[in-house]
């Protein structure tokens, strides 16, 4: 049985079919990336995952379990934490607050804790600081920059404060919309290696989206290719780099190159 | 534009406040209030100096900050005592009665700020000196108002309800950022539930210490229900069905005058087949029930009794004094509690951005339902003390005005900062109860002795004497503050860091380093 596993996974919007029957399934320790041209819906099935979308049809099991249509809070609570593409930070509380929001559903403390704050509800609060600040370090952002607040960080700063926060909840499967998106070229290698060591130290299993080709055939062990909601194409990096398809689909068909290109820029 | 050092500026800041009051008031209070706002001039002169550093240096900056506040004072004093009493048809003081004022004045405002300066200037535990010199004031307030005749603690009992209506508030608006208009029907909620419990008109007569608790559960309960058919709105949506519920609860309460209530099965048998001898009643048989007493409201409702002190009276105003006080202290410590806690977090992240806190974890219906119980278990407790306090109680007490101000002293105060909250709410209703009432007086009697007489034209007089009136301009002036205030400083007076940021993103001018923490704990929360 897979790890993480979609059945025939669909979504319509009316008329619109954004992801169309697809059958995906990775196992534990992998990283497995989704690509394709803007408007296949990755993104789309990234949160059919993650909860916020309810798939139209089809299925989704993460270790055996069904988890169709449970809501992103309960997704988190069993090992599925993501990122998202235009990060969604919360930008006004600080670096530090951010990773112990990511923190919610691993702490116990509740409206009592709150108030009487007993023993074991500081040693909570303790932990999470330093589990905190233990992952500000991990992700490269560093511990001194705790006390700022998350608008203020620089772009790539706060791409990886996005993974900081993401991993604060004890994920199994993580997943990550274009990382390195608006990233240069130093930023992005950086990032790379992070994906890799959330890999290697931490053995996640990673689900990413990514436009950057570079990036994915390098950490990549399996590449799944997606047009217009269906997948198209599946395999290890070389595989699909060699797929006369993925080829089609990002290049256009050999022989109606010029006449396409020509076309869409009338 | 002018430039003033920190200290001048408190000064003078705080000095007209003191001005407003020794000319309205006058006498041994002017004295009080200079000794008191000397050393909050003091206070916030200390703020604006950045590294203040050694107690030294905080006199300095303090004693400044306290003679400029005195000086105005003086001369506010002798103005009162020698142009506008006489204006109003009164004696005037004489000179020797004018400099002991003015000096007192000046020498207790420089004494404060002196002490205060020094306090604020010891490099170690400032916050808790704060809210050991604030909880100290709180204690000893009934004493000064004692000394000083003022006689204002009656409505200093009901600042600290609005208070406590205020911090409330502040956890639905301000932290959780669910825009409540209806906020006054759970003041209601917990009024009624006292009434019910501790009068003759259901005839229970509970013990006010049990029943303040219920009340506080079942204005909770009643939070979790008017919050969850909100729970898919937000904004502008949610603040519309908020301002439904808010309509809704008192016109609900003036109405529960005649109340049949049936056993729903024979009466549904019954007429069915039109049998009306079939219908098993269950309440209100005889003659209709009535629960609420309509417009006439409930009256009298019990009141509290201890130890020792025996049955709260309403002659003596100290107990109700020091128990309204323990509440808002108690509320205090539980909400600056909650900030800090993985709740207050959660609501943080929510009012930021809520589909990345349900994807970190953040069970939103969880979260937002009990910002909503949160926020009125407070007004339960605020409205069980205000039912007992007055003694009687009517729909017309909880309308939407009254939302809408407690609204005003969250927003003008500094939205998700308790300490501005708290000042948001001193400053509204001290204007509302103390210097509106007390300016409509001396305007009177100023308009009867020195500006009517001179008018010639009878017609004139009248509306003179008619239109300036400030007790019906309340609301006017009330609309004008939040008008001024929303464009110079939207953010409140002493806003949360987060919402500063919010407002002056990319404002290299950050001027008050305060920050919630800092804020919290500065008003006696004992959250470290």
């Amino acid at each position: 049985m897979a790890f993480f596993e979609a059945i025939q996974l669909t979504k319509q919007f009316g008329g619109l079919t954004a992801v169309n029957q697809i059958d995906f399934a990775i196992e534990r320790g992998m990283i497995a990336s989704v690509i394709g041209p803007n408007g296949a819906g990755k993104t789309t099935f990234f949160n059919m995952i993650t909860g916020v979308y309810t798939p139209t049809k089809g299925q989704l099991m993460f270790e055996g379990r069904a988890i169709t249509g449970s809501p992103p809070h309960l997704l988190v609570r069993l090992g599925i934490a993501r990122t998202f593409q235009n990060i969604r930070l919360f930008s006004n509380l600080t670096t530090l607050e951010n990773v112990l929001v990511g923190q919610h559903s691993r702490l116990k403390a509740g409206l009592w804790g709150a108030f009487l704050r007993p023993g074991w509800v500081k040693a909570e609060e303790a932990n999470a600081k330093a589990k905190a600040l233990d992952l500000l370090d991990f992700v490269g952002l560093g511990r001194q920059k705790a006390e700022d607040q998350a608008m203020n960080l620089s772009y790539g700063d706060q791409r990886r404060l996005e993974i900081a926060r993401a991993l604060a909840s004890d994920p199994k499967l993580l997943l990550l919309d274009e990382p390195t998106a608006g990233m240069n070229p130093q930023e992005t290698a950086e990032l790379t290696r992070l994906i890799d060591r959330l890999k290697r130290d931490l053995k996640l299993s990673i689900l990413l989206i990514e436009h950057d080709m570079k990036v994915v055939m390098e950490i990549s062990d399996q590449v799944s290719v997606m047009e217009y909601g269906i997948k198209i194409a599946e395999g290890s990096p070389a595989q699909v780099q060699a797929n006369p398809r993925v080829i089609e689909a990002y290049l256009g068909k050999p022989d109606e190159t010029e006449s396409s290109s020509l076309s869409a820029e009338a | 534009m002018l430039h003033l050092s920190a200290p001048a500026k408190a000064g003078l800041l705080l000095g007209l406040i003191a001005a407003l009051t020794i000319l309205l008031f006058g006498g041994w209070s002017s004295v009080v209030i200079g000794a008191i706002l000397g050393a909050a001039a003091a206070h916030v002169a200390c703020y604006w100096t950045p590294d203040l550093g050694s107690p030294r240096r905080g006199a300095q900056v303090g004693q400044l900050a306290g003679l400029t506040l005195g000086l105005v004072g003086v001369v506010a004093t002798v103005i009162e005592a020698q142009v506008l009493l006489p204006a109003a048809g009164e004696e005037a003081l004489s000179w020797l009665q004018t400099v002991v004022f003015a000096g007192c004045t000046l020498i207790g405002a420089y004494l404060t700020g002196l002490g205060m300066g020094s306090l604020q200037g010891l490099p170690e535990h400032r916050q808790r000196n704060n809210k050991w010199v604030l909880a100290g004031f709180a204690v000893l307030y009934p004493l000064i108002d004692y000394w000083a005749g003022l006689g204002w603690t009656a409505t200093v009992i009901q600042i600290l309800i609005f208070a406590m209506l205020a911090l409330g508030l502040n956890i639905v608006v301000g932290y959780a950022g669910l825009l409540d208009l209806g906020y006054a029907a759970f003041f209601a909620i917990g009024a009624y539930t006292t009434a019910f419990f501790s009068s003759p008109q259901l005839g229970l007569q509970w013990n006010f210490w049990i029943v303040i608790w219920i009340a506080a559960a079942v204005a909770a309960l009643a939070g979790v229900t008017l919050g969850s058919p909100t729970l898919p709105l937000r904004g502008d949506y949610l603040a519309i069905v908020t301002l439904g519920f808010g309509e809704i609860v008192p016109i609900v309460f003036r109405n529960l005058t005649s109340i049949r209530l049936n056993e729903p099965i024979s009466a549904f048998l019954g007429g069915l087949f039109n049998r009306p001898e079939w219908v098993i009643c269950w309440v209100g048989c005889e003659e209709p029930f009535n629960l609420t007493g309509g417009e006439a409201g409930i009256n009298p409702i019990g009141r509290p009794s201890l130890p020792l002190i025996g049955s709260f009276t309403s002659s003596n105003y100290l107990p109700w004094y020091f128990l309204i006080l323990s509440l808002v202290v108690m509320a205090l410590f539980a909400i600056g509690r909650l900030r800090q806690s993985r709740i207050g977090r959660a609501w943080a992240a929510m009012r930021e951005d809520e589909l990345a806190a349900s994807t970190m974890g953040i069970n939103l219906v969880q979260t937002k339902l009990m910002a909503f119980a949160m926020g009125a278990t407070f007004s339960g407790f605020a409205g069980a003390f205000y039912a007992s306090y007055i003694r009687a109680i009517f729909p017309t007490v909880f309308d939407f005005s009254v939302s809408v101000i407690i609204l005003c002293m969250v927003i003008l105060g500094g939205l998700g900062n308790m300490t501005g909250v708290l000042l948001g709410c001193f400053i509204i209703m001290g204007a509302d109860r103390l210097y509106l009432p007390q300016l409509a007086q001396v305007l009177k009697k100023v308009l009867q002795t020195s500006i009517l007489p001179n008018i010639p034209s009878p017609a004139w007089q009248e509306f003179i004497s008619t239109s300036i009136d400030p007790i019906q301009m309340r609301l006017f002036l009330f609309g004008l503050t939040l008008v001024i205030m929303m464009l110079v400083r939207p953010e409140g007076l002493i806003p949360s860091a987060t919402r500063r940021a919010e407002l002056h993103h990319g404002d290299p001018n950050g001027e008050v380093p305060a920050t919630e923490e800092t804020a919290i704990s500065s008003s006696g929360s004992g959250s470290h």
